[in-house]
């Protein structure tokens, strides 16, 4: 695979093989149940009927959606199950946490971005953009599970609570769809395939390996940790072509 | 020799005038006999009129230049007035018209023979003892004016040719044993569509000259063999009835079904566009039940006591000619786009304050959407749905549509509990709450569909028009550093 890394540099291991899996899965499923689903939403479109009547019609697109989302059900609720026991008893950092660096950690990216401050904002094993998209999905994905299942079961749904519920539910998921999709395909792909620090691709998630100098860069809080080197070392290691131009701005 | 010269001279002039020239006359004109001359003193003149004892009255005048031009013009008048002559003139006595003419037209047969009359097929049916229930001569005829056969000249037109004998009840006779009076009405023929054509126009094979015998099992045969001829000029229509449940049922063996002439009349038939309750009066003919359904809903009590032209009838749902069976799934997914022939029309639906969304909110619906998509499939296979989908006319009723506020609001909601439960057998009683009618989510209607729709049309594009800033910040970034 093409690394975006010209120079001969140590290759760090960042994610192990149980992770790798993990976005494959979610890759896959959520492609899928956008496909079905968004061509249910968008069904005045071309493409959409299109894709519908390729599946073999609206029950079997309806059958495949709501099957890959059970799929997907299951693996988030094995994910939030695992990050749970190792949290609670494995003693795993909480690197996904939000926290209030988080926040400084963004508003000195954007003060970067405007020339305010000569340097990006330095972060740990995951910046402020990962954990965005990882509680969106976790989140959205909790959200989508739950209306889905409503639209899936409104007989039962309406036994027990009001029948407004299931138009809400309704609403909810398709919307929800709708953002979780334009978030995916403008800031999942501008960040790993189109940004230019990876282009043509970050494959991390895939190789599970990163180069140091990205590692540098992007998280140098972590790698300080990892190398037990203070993290003005690092940054002093680090003669990226950013800084250099930045210093000199 | 001068004197008697001019004296025979004159009288000869005198004969050529006075004697010659009154007989050569004469003579061309092909000599009436010598009674006639008689007669006619009299019957040349208005005025003379015959009364019945049921003060029915004949005028007893002779159009002398019919009789002339006529067949029968060297014949002489008592050669068919029998009981007359120049020395006789009974006084008779007759109950009626009928039975004048009945007896008038013995004389005819004292020449034409039965087995002279029995050479054209036509006639067998009148040889009968009655003659009061068939024709006689003269009904078809004429009397004084009866010309040549031959010469095909005799009527105006052929229309009248033929009503002069089909003007009266006449017997078709079939098989079974069934007969059928018909009399053509000729001012319903005036009346009708057709008045311009000519009846061999539709009865094939018969004319002026030809009057072929045929037999048909049964009347309904013969009705269904005869409505065949339609299509010769109205074959688009016929293909179209090709299609239709009634043709289907008609090619399975059924006479009942209805063919062309059963509700568009025969002799007279009107114009298809005329007011819409004829149209629905034609399937009520038929379909006593269901009209008397149609006439309580909404859109018949406006046909038929506003005569509101706007309102469906049993056509614009079930088309005109191609009706097709309306309990298939085929049908049933029509329904919406019946239903939207009217409802998502803005001019009509705003003369009665009624919304045109009805159509869009059902379509863009769960089920609509649903459907619309069955629709589609069946274009690319020839499988058909296998789920009856809920369409406008579960809830609202098919020929009992009601009005959905007021009084029978409660009805259509109880249809709606009814009809969701057919495809979701387990549904409770605040089930079909969770289908919020027709109307678009509102702070009064469907308050959290509302909220919810709100926050997201305010939270997309609020999120995916600060990822892009940001990313098109990271890039401006990026191209600033190198």
């Amino acid at each position: 695979m093409v690394t975006s890394e010209p120079k001969e540099s140590a290759r760090l291991r960042r994610f192990g093989t149980y992770r790798i899996v993990e976005h494959y899965f979610i890759m896959i499923t959520f492609s899928i149940l956008v496909l079905t689903g968004l061509s249910q939403k968008f069904h005045e479109f071309e493409l959409s009927n299109w894709i519908i009547i390729k599946l073999g019609g609206i029950d079997m697109a309806r059958l495949i959606h709501r099957y890959t989302g059970l799929v997907l059900a299951a693996a988030t609720a094995q994910h939030l199950a695992v990050a749970s026991i190792g949290l609670v008893f494995r003693k795993w950092p909480a690197s996904m946490v939000i926290n209030a660096k988080d926040f400084t950690d963004a508003i000195d990216n954007i003060k970067y971005y405007f020339g305010v401050t000569n340097s990006p904002a330095l972060c740990d094993r995951y910046d402020y953009k990962q954990k965005f998209e990882y509680w969106g999905v976790v989140v959205g994905g909790v959200l989508m599970i739950f209306t889905g299942l409503i639209l899936w079961f409104p007989t039962l749904v309406a036994r027990y609570l009001p029948g407004e519920l299931i138009p809400a539910a309704k609403a909810t998921h398709t919307n929800e769809a709708l953002l979780a999709f334009l978030v995916i395909i403008i800031w999942h792909i501008y960040n790993s395939i189109f940004s230019p620090e990876v282009f043509p691709l970050d494959t991390s998630i895939f190789t599970g390996g990163i180069s140091r100098e990205r590692m540098a860069h992007e998280h140098p809080v972590e790698l300080a940790r990892a190398e037990g080197k203070p993290l003005e070392e690092i940054i002093a290691g680090h003669h990226g072509e950013t800084y250099k131009i930045a210093e000199g701005d | 020799m001068k004197k008697t010269d001019r004296i025979f001279s004159t009288a000869m002039v005198l004969f050529i005038l006075f004697v010659l020239v009154p007989l050569q006359v004469h003579a061309g004109k092909d000599g009436p006999a010598e009674d006639e001359q008689t007669c006619l003193n009299c019957h040349k003149s208005k005025g003379l009129q015959l009364t019945f004892e049921n003060k029915e009255s004949l005028p007893l005048q002779v159009d002398v230049k019919e009789l002339r031009a006529s067949v029968h013009a060297g014949l002489a008048c008592a050669n068919c007035h029998t009981d007359f002559s120049i020395d006789t003139h009974l006084k008779r006595k007759f109950p009626g018209k009928r039975e004048y003419t009945i007896k008038a037209s013995r004389g005819c047969r004292l020449c034409h023979s039965d087995r002279q009359i029995k050479t054209k097929k036509i006639h067998l049916s009148m040889l009968t003892d009655d003659k009061t229930k068939v024709p006689v001569c003269v009904d078809c005829h004429g009397f004084h004016s009866i010309k040549r056969i031959s010469g095909g000249k005799v009527f105006e037109d052929e229309t009248q040719y033929c009503l002069n004998c089909h003007k009266h009840k006449l017997g078709l006779h079939f098989k079974s044993g069934d007969n059928l009076f018909f009399q053509v009405d000729p001012s319903h023929i005036q009346q009708s569509v057709h008045s311009k054509l000519g009846c061999s126009d539709c009865h094939l094979g018969f004319s002026i000259d030809q009057h072929p015998q045929r037999n048909f099992k049964s009347r309904r045969d013969y009705s269904i063999a005869a409505s065949d001829t339609c299509r010769r000029c109205h074959f688009d229509k016929y293909t179209k009835t090709l299609e239709s449940v009634h043709y289907t049922l008609l090619s399975q063996g059924d006479l009942r079904a209805p063919v062309c002439t059963d509700c568009h009349g025969s002799h007279f038939i009107s114009s298809g566009k005329s007011e819409k309750i004829m149209s629905a009066r034609r399937c009520q003919k038929c379909h006593e039940d269901i009209f008397a359904v149609y006439s309580s809903s909404v859109h018949g009590k406006a046909l038929l006591d506003e005569r509101n032209q706007d309102v469906p009838i049993c056509v614009d749902c079930h088309n005109v000619h191609s009706i097709e069976d309306p309990r298939t799934f085929d049908y049933r997914e029509k329904v919406p786009g019946v239903c939207g022939n009217c409802h998502a029309n803005k001019a009509i639906m705003a003369k009665y304050g009624l919304s045109t969304e009805v159509v869009n909110t059902y379509l863009q619906d769960f089920h609509g959407i649903t459907l619309k998509f069955y629709k589609k499939q069946k274009e690319v296979s020839d499988k058909s749905s296998t789920r009856p989908i809920a369409v406008c006319t579960d809830c609202h009723g098919i020929h009992d549509i009601a009005k959905a506020r007021g009084q029978s609001a409660a009805a259509v909601k109880a249809n709606l509990m009814k009809r969701c439960r057919k495809c979701h057998a387990n549904a409770t009683r605040n089930f079909p709450e969770s289908w919020i009618s027709h109307y678009e989510p509102s702070l009064e209607r469907a308050p959290l569909v509302y909220i919810i729709n709100l926050i997201y049309k305010i939270f997309i594009p609020f999120m995916i028009i600060g990822l892009i800033l940001q990313i098109l910040l990271h890039i401006w970034r990026y191209a600033v550093n190198r």
